[in-house]
This record gives C-alpha cells, sequence and structure tokens, in this order.
C-alpha cells in the first residue's frame, strides 16, 4: 500500500560511481524510473517526465516518489578521515523490502545462517539489551547488544564477543555500529540502503565505513557479500513473503524486541508498503 | 494492564485468540478505550512472549505501556 509516508521516503537507486550518462532504468514502489548520471556532478531522476528530488550522500544517489519532509539522516561517524568507505555493490533480493531491513535486524539467526563467522551454535543465546524508539529523532535504536562471534568482522583475528547497537533512520534503512577489532573504543558502521522495487522485491545495497587498514578493498567487499548471500536464502523463503504488523503471524519473543520496536514504529508512521497488515 | 489506544472492537477477541494460542488463560478484569487489564496464567516465557506480542498488538491498536506484576489475591 502506497501511503504519503512511503512516497515522502527517501530511497536509494544507485552507486554515484556507477552511473550512467545514457540514463539506466530502474523502479521505485512499482513504478518506472530512469537514473541519470550527470556531466555537471548533479545526477537526475524521472519518472513519468516528472523530475524527483536528489540527494547524493553516502556513495549512493537517492530520490523520493513524493515530497520529502525532511532531509535524508546522516551518519556522522563516517566523516572520520580514517575510516575506509566501502560501496559493497548491490544485491537483488525476491523479498519484501521490510523483510530485509528486519532479517538485518536479527541477531538470533546468525548462529544458524552464519555458522562460525558471526554465530556458533555453540553459543546462541541473545542476552538481554535494550531497545527504544527514540522520539526526538524519530528512529529505532537497539543499544547494549552483546554476541558471541567467531569471525566478527575481515578485521577480527577470531572469536570475540561483539558489542552491537542497530539503528533505523528510515524506513527501508538500517544501520549497525558494532565491536572494531583493531580500534577498541570505536565503532565500525555497516549500513543496509534498500531500494523496493515493488514490495516483494527489491535492490539492497550494503554500504560500510570501517577502520580496517590490513584487508584490501576487495577483501572487505568479499567478506559483506558472503555474509549477504547467506541471508538472501533465507530471506527469498519466507512466509508471509510481506512484514506482518499483527504478531498474530508470527509469535515474536524477548530476542525480537528489535524487530517488535521496528514493526511498532513502521505501524505508527503508516509505513505499510512491503507489510501484511492483517493476520490470515 | 496495557495502556495506549486500545478502542478497537477486535482489540479484546484478539487479546483472548493470542493467549490461546500460547496455551495461556487470559482473564479480562477491565478494559476502555485506554485500558486493558488482565490476568494471565501459564508458563513463564510463554507469559514474556504474550506480553511481546500484545506490545506489538493488532495493526488497529496503538499498545503505548505494558505493566506487569504478580497477581493478588484481589484478582
Amino acid at each position: 500500500m502506497t501511503t504519503a509516508a512511503v512516497r515522502n521516503a527517501w530511497y536509494p537507486v544507485g552507486l554515484l560511481s556507477g552511473l550512467s550518462l545514457d540514463g539506466k532504468s530502474s523502479l521505485l514502489l512499482g513504478e518506472e524510473i530512469t537514473v541519470f548520471g550527470s556531466r555537471d556532478g548533479v545526477p537526475e531522476v524521472e519518472s513519468g517526465g516528472r523530475a524527483l528530488p536528489v540527494v547524493q550522500r553516502f556513495g549512493h544517489l537517492w530520490t523520493s516518489l513524493g515530497y520529502p519532509g525532511k532531509d535524508l539522516f546522516t551518519i556522522p561517524e563516517a566523516d572520520h578521515p580514517d575510516r575506509t568507505l566501502v560501496d559493497v555493490g548491490v544485491v537483488r533480493v525476491k523479498c519484501s523490502p521490510l523483510r530485509a531491513v528486519e532479517n538485518f535486524l536479527d541477531i538470533a539467526h546468525f548462529p544458524f545462517v552464519h555458522t562460525d563467522i558471526l554465530g556458533a551454535e555453540s553459543h546462541p543465546e541473545v542476552r538481554d539489551y535494550k531497545v527504544e524508539i527514540r522520539d526526538e529523532v524519530d528512529e529505532v535504536w537497539a543499544t547494549k547488544v552483546e554476541f558471541y562471534q567467531p569471525q566478527a568482522a575481515k578485521s577480527a583475528g577470531g572469536g570475540i564477543t561483539t558489542e552491537y547497537m542497530y539503528r533505523v533512520p528510515a524506513p527501508t534503512c538500517c544501520v549497525l555500529y558494532k565491536t572494531c577489532p583493531p580500534r577498541p573504543g570505536e565503532w565500525d558502521v555497516i549500513a543496509l540502503f534498500v531500494q523496493p522495487l515493488t514490495e516483494d522485491l527489491c535492490d539492497v545495497w550494503p554500504w560500510m565505513a570501517l577502520f580496517d587498514e590490513d584487508s584490501t578493498l576487495t577483501e572487505l567487499i568479499h567478506f559483506q557479500q558472503l555474509i549477504f548471500v547467506q541471508d538472501r536464502s533465507i530471506l527469498e523463503n519466507q512466509i508471509p513473503k510481506r512484514l506482518p504488523l499483527d504478531p498474530a503471524m508470527e509469535t515474536p519473543t524477548r530476542a525480537d524486541l528489535t524487530s517488535v520496536a521496528y514493526r511498532r514504529w513502521l505501524k505508527r508512521q503508516s509505513y505499510t508498503y512491503g507489510a501484511q497488515l492483517v493476520a490470515e | 494492564m496495557l495502556q495506549g489506544e486500545l478502542q478497537s472492537p477486535s482489540f479484546l477477541p484478539w487479546v483472548a485468540r493470542h493467549s490461546r494460542r500460547l496455551g495461556l488463560t487470559c482473564e479480562i478484569l477491565h478494559a476502555d478505550a485506554r485500558k486493558v487489564v488482565f490476568k494471565v496464567d501459564g508458563q513463564a516465557d510463554l507469559i514474556d512472549a504474550f506480553e511481546v506480542g500484545c506490545l506489538l498488538g493488532p495493526f488497529d491498536v496503538w499498545v503505548e505501556t505494558i505493566t506487569r506484576g504478580p497477581a493478588t489475591s484481589d484478582d
């Protein structure tokens, strides 16, 4: 369902480094759009002969089918000059855009989907953590999330207990802050920007801002792609396909509090594209 | 005790269905548009799951807060 909240949100539609002057066709919320690179440095997006608003941020081009009432969110940590900024690319997934975000927020699947990398079957427990909808910024935050990980990052030498923070600053975007193995006290930033092509199909644009002086860009991209490809097989087989906003469809538990906060937040702002409202 | 925007006529039947699905017994003690009080019996972790489910609630209801406490003899 395309509500005002859905149309007025910002969405990623391409890598700034990959835009074509000839234009490239794509979909946004089921509507055809064309994304153009530009010689003068200002890319354009058109839909039905109308020029759409654009923002260039985090290495991606963002647009909206409506009239966004606020600027695209920022990630201040990404401005640190020592960080490596990684445009991972795009992964097309046959799933609801909201399912893609929700999966990113789910810690409990790590031992079983990312076995021996982000989780271990011998350490499946999710400890209590804090979740809140921060009204002052209108974002979902989960903090004090701790989890044992055999290979938390490309730069991790072995198993460590990783601390996470999750942030949902926009309905189809999520940002993960996690323990940075080479720099205690700093956070690695891994974001997932999701372009809703339709309610059941999306392009996922992962992006990272890391402290890692040892790995090559190719190695960092391969690590993140490995993780996301493992997620894709799960995402494409979820039932129901759309994200239920009624808990009778699934039975959330305490480990799912971030997902529940995300669904509550979507419900409060009537963001329903890719959602299933009533249990069937 | 749930507080929020709970006026939807579908809410109390939803509470009854959801508690049954989890194998809990649920007795409604008070219900108005802003507050519902009920007594739930059953396995502790399933009562936790019931609480988490109620926090999300059906689409036409907004649960603002949930307060839990042990049942008293007055209940």
